[in-house]
């Protein structure tokens, strides 16, 4: 199918089958969890280190997809940085 | 007469003609020993009080009632034997008290009205201007219009079937709502999923994506201008490139509020990600609640 463009030699992705989607969410979350265990933010960063589970993770999304997941994790870390800053201040200002 | 002396006779008047019994105490204080109440301690009892009232050079027509168009009692007797209790002053004072009262209730009830029609008015005015008229074609090839949302309640989402989470995410809540309010009340709410994607969202794409979600759930797409122009009418924002070609791999950022809709296919509400299945539950029960004490029925 045209929209999956990105790994044509892989099986397709269909957007419109929950079970597709669901098979890109596992792919993600087992790579997400991967790069959690490498203390590894930014995917792409990690080197080799989590080489077979991005295999499938690519397999099993779209290109569009894999961007947007990425992004979002990158854009979560950064949120949650500034939440537990949020916080620790917050708790200082309140100690004082 | 000068209005002065056609006062002064109707004072006379009025004051002279009360009936026996309004007078007893006057005419106690006045006689104390004065038994029957004839005529001429009345009269004197009128004198005295008209007298009370300061000196008037037309006074003395009194002492002629016959003179006075307005004495007509000059039998005072008479008079007050075929009036009885009910006398001119009892007359017009009943008169004025019930035509008071009637001002004064009909005037609370057009105030009560008033403000139950502003507290309508009010729910009405905070409104906002979401929908219109749009042509889309259905999952299924059928024309659908925004006619075909009247006379049931609806959730309409907008989005599109590559989408990677949200979509399927919020369809799924939806689903799930218009399940548990299936249970309560049967088919009266419609979900509706609008494609934000006229390029790839085919009416068979869009029929393979509704189908896993709700088996009442109705896909709607169209071409570019045509989805363009509903979102605009519905206030919805979304970034497809016109030019886009459905082998393109892209997303399509979009508003992701899915709209609640009153039978009359006017705007109610909108959800957002963070209300969950039980607060549109909730929400959906409110309203056809509401709708049911105004129209006596849930659609």
């Amino acid at each position: 199918m045209g929209w999956f463009s990105s790994s044509k030699s892989s099986e397709t992705l269909d957007p419109t089958s929950r079970q597709d989607r669901q098979r890109c969410w596992d792919s993600r979350d087992a790579y997400f969890a991967c790069l959690d265990a490498n203390n590894i933010v930014k995917p792409g960063d990690e080197g080799n280190a989590c080489a077979e589970t991005k295999k499938k993770y690519e397999q099993s999304c779209a290109k569009s997809w894999i961007d947007y997941f990425n992004k979002r994790r990158v854009l979560a870390d950064q949120q949650q940085g500034v939440l537990t800053q949020a916080r620790t201040q917050a708790e200082s200002v309140r100690s004082r | 007469m000068s209005a002065r002396s056609l006062l002064s006779a109707f004072s006379r008047a009025s004051s002279c003609s009360f009936p026996r019994r309004a007078l007893s105490t006057r005419h106690a204080i006045s006689r104390p020993t004065g038994g029957a109440a004839r005529l001429p301690s009345v009269t004197f009892a009128c004198r005295a009080y008209s007298q009370q009232t300061p000196p008037d050079p037309s006074s003395s027509t009194s002492q002629d009632p016959k003179q006075n168009p307005l004495h007509q009692t000059s039998s005072g007797e008479r008079d007050r034997a075929t009036v009885g209790v009910f006398t001119p002053t009892a007359a017009a004072l009943f008169v004025l008290t019930g035509v008071g009262l009637f001002f004064y209730f009909r005037n609370e009830k057009e105030k009560l009205l008033e403000q139950r029609r502003k507290e309508r008015e009010d729910s009405q005015v905070g409104r906002p201007q979401v929908g219109g008229p749009f042509s889309l074609t259905t999952h299924k090839g059928e024309p659908f219009t925004e006619k075909d949302l009247l006379g049931k309640w609806s959730l309409i989402y907008f989005g599109f079937t590559n989408c990677p989470d949200i979509c399927p995410e919020e369809l799924d809540k939806m689903s799930a709502a218009v399940d548990k309010l299936d249970t309560e009340y049967g088919p009266i709410v419609q979900p509706i999923f609008i494609s934000v994607d006229p390029a790839r969202d085919t009416v068979a794409q869009v029929a393979r994506y509704v189908r896993e979600f709700h088996p009442r759930l109705v896909g709607l797409t169209g071409d570019y201008a045509t989805l363009k122009a509903t979102c605009k009418a519905y206030r919805v924002y979304f970034s497809t490139p016109p030019n886009a070609r459905a082998e393109d791999d892209y997303l399509v950022d979009h508003s992701i509020f899915f709209y609640f809709m009153d039978p009359n296919g006017q705007f109610v509400d909108a959800f957002g990600k963070a209300s969950t299945v039980g607060d549109v539950v909730e929400r959906v029960k409110k309203e056809v609640a509401r709708w049911e004490r105004e129209y006596g029925r849930k659609v």
